[in-house]
């Protein structure tokens, strides 16, 4: 067991390394610089510019002086944004885009868990296909189409809910509905399939043999077991959150970090892009080696493989 | 039963309880005359020494007054400085300050400006801008840190009088000026502080408004400045920078009633907003140029012939007219039609595809051996259809046109690199000719992006840099940008519109060519 947590530990630990090192080159090599633009700077302006930031020093030289810093916590000036550190800005932007993705991640649960056991005990009724038709819809249709079609109908016509911005709790309703449809939509196809599956079992031929109630039936044999696919998925749903709150905060003008970081990648903000990298790169390696061990406990093989090798 | 008339009870004292919430917020909201204006993005810094964006510009104008300003029409009128007078060689510049004080109460005095211009040229500050101020004396050595920037063109002679000593005479040094890296800065409170003199528990400025609150990427607030020397005069109370990058965001917004005014929205909506909401629709040209410009040292742009024959194809009024419909201004000329006390030489005519064809033949290039090319543009809906119009009407002599776009920063770092064949280029910003003209001068360095170089335009260029007259000075320039547009380096193609949006409740904001809006001179009905 331990052996195990040491590997995947170090292994996490590789991955960050060389993830923060890959995007350090990669942003360098892309073209275009953070003081580019159609005003061409005076060689002389261009060149304080440069030395502010040590930008002006070889590029191992400057490789190395952030990877020190980093290992101090100190993920520098923002470049662009002059007047705050990147620490600053993450502070200010990880709370809204870990409330949204939270929001979102519980819409897209229940909706998607609701629609797909309900199909699934209605199955090849004429309700199960209008609700495969809509999760096929919502499946096709991204955050960035979604999103302005809610904002005109609930904000602009309707006039319920904000616009866009951060003034209030209600602000963040639509971006999460926006957010969760296409999620929402993938776990209801998920449960589904896996609800259908687990209906045609031996166990649950015998429940319904035995007369229990359907509610019963499906709170107690069929939704536990039609849930284990969800599990697995919530790693690669968490990812797609992360990469559509990157649209959709851009969308409604939301304060966080997805917005700070496409910002930050179009200024060649390098000092910005590479915090958001790491807090990215850092949340996702976190949650993979949480499930990690969680597998540990679930399964078995993991724990006889490792006494294997230990012995 | 008794049940009942106590539930009742309790909604009808509920429902007065949210009608008496929602009441007194309208009042605190009519009270305090708040405006929201949408932002085209977040500043980057609230440093007048550090900014580099237009949007910043605007939020600092509200705080800070130059020595000059703005009206409410975008004139130059008297800021900081009551008066001034200039030398008759034109370079010293003796400025006298009004009485004026800061937001913490204490008095404005020259030396603040002293300490001010020498803080933005020394090069520690790294100031992105500093070149604008390269007109004082010894400012580019300061800035590149050959001098001290005690040995800078500009000293405090007492509290109420400013001398500015130039390098060469500068007739439009007023309006250079009332740029953000003109602004006096506190000097007490920049030494205190540091670079945190910007947070807004530091904050002290000397404009209609100061720092109130900066909560980066949901909005810049400022709150009236009580020792502004005019603060009877500013009716809002408060305002509020809302940033909002995305114009399809902004326009619904804006239509949701959350802000009221947005400098952009999308050209497709015009039309309809014109009916819907034609006393909210506000078009104004800005002092602006969009040109092509030629790679001079490539192959095929070193004969002038194929590049006269190029622009002679361009139909700019179709371009203006029928592809940007927003009341562009079609411009043949490298200085915008707007600009006061300069008319230009050249004539602004139609497409003559006769003579392109002519010229091509001319220049070795016809059906057997087509002129081939890559037009490069800045990536976005509105330039790919311009873009795709000018490619259009080359195809049409027979050119093969190869279309290339790419984001901002890839498409200048590319020019300023030399690398393009043909590109989309735009300048914007003065009043005045040369701002426009000095684009063509082989001594201005990268922003002469095809290397253009012309003996005589360069010679005539700098007689007019030291004419002191403003009107000898535009003759000069006028025969300075005939001269080089003969040669076709670039092709001017036309001035921009800005599209805004203002609630009809605002009164005060008028459209103007540069765009700028103070808010001390507007007010909420």
């Amino acid at each position: 067991m331990s052996i195990y947590v040491f590997k995947r530990a170090a292994f996490t630990l590789v991955t960050f390394v060389v993830v923060v090192s890959a995007t350090f080159f990669l942003l360098r090599i892309a073209p275009g610089g953070p003081f580019d633009s159609e005003r061409q700077l005076p060689p002389e302006v261009e060149a304080n510019l440069l030395a502010a930031y040590h930008l002006d020093e070889p590029l191992y030289l400057q490789y190395l002086r952030y990877m020190g810093n980093l290992v101090r916590f100190d993920l520098g000036p923002s470049i662009k944004q002059h007047d705050f550190t990147v620490s600053e800005l993450i502070a200010a932007g990880l709370p809204v885009s870990l409330c949204l993705g939270a929001l979102a991640l519980l819409i897209a649960l229940t909706t998607g868990v609701a629609i797909g056991s309900f199909a699934a005990f209605r199955h090849n009724s004429w309700l199960d296909r209008c609700l495969s038709a809509t999760t096929t819809l919502g499946l096709a249709l991204p955050p960035i189409v979604t999103g302005p079609l809610l904002v005109l109908l609930f904000a602009v016509s309707l006039r319920w809910l904000p616009a866009g911005g951060l003034d209030s709790y209600l602000s963040f309703v639509l971006p999460s509905v926006a957010l969760a449809l296409p999620l929402a939509a993938a776990i209801a196809k998920l449960v589904r399939g896996a609800c259908i599956e687990v209906m045609d079992q031996p166990h649950v031929t015998t429940a319904k043999a035995k007369g229990i109630s359907n509610v019963r039936l499906a709170f107690h044999h069929v939704l536990p077991a039609g849930m284990i696919p969800i599990l697995s998925f919530l790693g690669p749903a968490s990812a797609a959150l992360l990469v559509g709150s990157l649209v959709i905060e851009e969308v409604f003008a939301l304060p966080g970090l997805g917005r700070y970081f496409v910002q930050g990648a179009l200024n060649r903000d390098y000092t910005l892009v590479m915090g958001g990298v790491v807090v990215y790169a850092l949340l996702i390696l976190i949650l993979n080696f949480v499930v990690d061990l969680v597998y540990v406990r679930l399964d078995p093989r993991i724990r006889i493989e490792d006494q294997a090798a230990a012995s | 039963m008794k049940h009942n008339r106590k539930f009742a009870q309790n909604c009808r004292r509920f429902t007065l309880a949210v009608i008496w919430v929602f009441s007194s917020t309208c009042i605190v909201g009519d009270e305090t005359r708040v405006l929201r204006i949408g932002s085209p993005g977040d500043p980057q810094t609230l440093d007048p020494h550090r900014y580099t964006l237009n949007l910043e510009e605007h939020i600092l104008k509200d705080m800070f007054l130059g020595l000059t300003a703005m009206d409410a029409k975008g004139s130059i009128v008297p800021g900081s400085a009551k008066s001034w007078q200039t030398s008759s060689d034109g370079l010293t510049w003796t400025f006298h300050l009004r009485e004026n004080y800061w937001s913490d109460g204490t008095p404005v005095r020259a030396e603040d400006f002293v300490f001010s211009l020498r803080r933005l040229l020394a090069p520690e500050t790294a100031a992105p801008l500093a070149f604008f101020l390269y007109v004082l004396e010894n400012a580019r050595d300061v800035n590149s840190g050959v001098k001290q920037p005690s040995e800078l063109g500009v000293s405090a002679p007492d509290d109420a009088t400013l001398v500015m000593q130039l390098e060469k005479p500068f007739p439009y040094l007023p309006e250079r000026l009332f740029y953000p890296t003109g602004f006096p800065l506190p000097a007490h409170v920049v030494k205190e502080y540091g670079r945190d003199w910007v947070k807004p528990e530091n904050w002290v400025s000397n404009g209609a408004y100061q720092l109130a609150d900066w909560k980066p990427q949901q909005a810049v607030a400022l709150t009236k400045n009580p020792h502004f020397f005019d603060h009877e005069h500013v009716a809002i109370d408060r305002v509020e920078y809302v940033p909002v990058a995305d114009s399809l965001a902004s326009f619904h917004r804006y239509l949701a009633d959350e802000l009221d005014i947005i400098g952009d929205f999308p050209a497709g909506e015009l039309e309809s907003l014109r009916k819907s909401h034609a006393e909210h629709v506000h078009l104004s040209p800005l002092l602006s140029t969009m040109y092509l410009v030629f790679n001079v040292s490539t192959s095929q742009f070193t004969d002038a012939r194929v590049r006269e024959a190029l622009a002679l194809a361009i139909d700019r009024q179709k371009l203006t007219q029928h592809i940007l419909r927003s009341g562009e201004i079609p411009n043949a000329s490298i200085v915008p039609p707007i600009v006061e006390g300069y008319s230009s030489l050249i004539e602004t005519e139609g497409a003559n595809l006769e003579q392109s064809r002519a010229l091509l033949k001319e220049a070795g290039f016809g059906k057997e051996n087509p002129l081939k090319l890559t037009l490069r543009y800045v990536t976005g809906a509105e330039n790919k259809r311009v873009y795709v119009a000018i490619a259009a009407m080359w195809q049409e002599l027979g050119v093969d046109v190869t279309l290339h776009h790419a984001e901002l920063k890839v498409h200048f770092s590319d020019l300023g690199a030399g690398e393009f064949e043909v590109a989309q280029a735009g300048w914007f910003g003065e009043g005045n000719p040369e701002h426009y003209i000095e684009l063509l001068w082989s001594k201005i360095g990268g922003i002469n992006y095809g290397r253009y170089e012309s003996a005589d335009f360069d010679r005539l260029l700098e007689e007019a840099k030291n004419t002191v007259d403003s009107i000898e000075r535009a003759s000069i320039l006028q025969q300075a940008e005939a001269l080089a547009l003969r040669d076709f380096p670039v092709v001017p193609l036309y001035s921009v519109t800005i599209r805004s949006l203002v609630n009809p409740r605002i009164s005060g904001w008028y459209p103007n060519p540069r765009n700028s809006h103070a808010v001390r001179y507007m007010s909420l009905n």
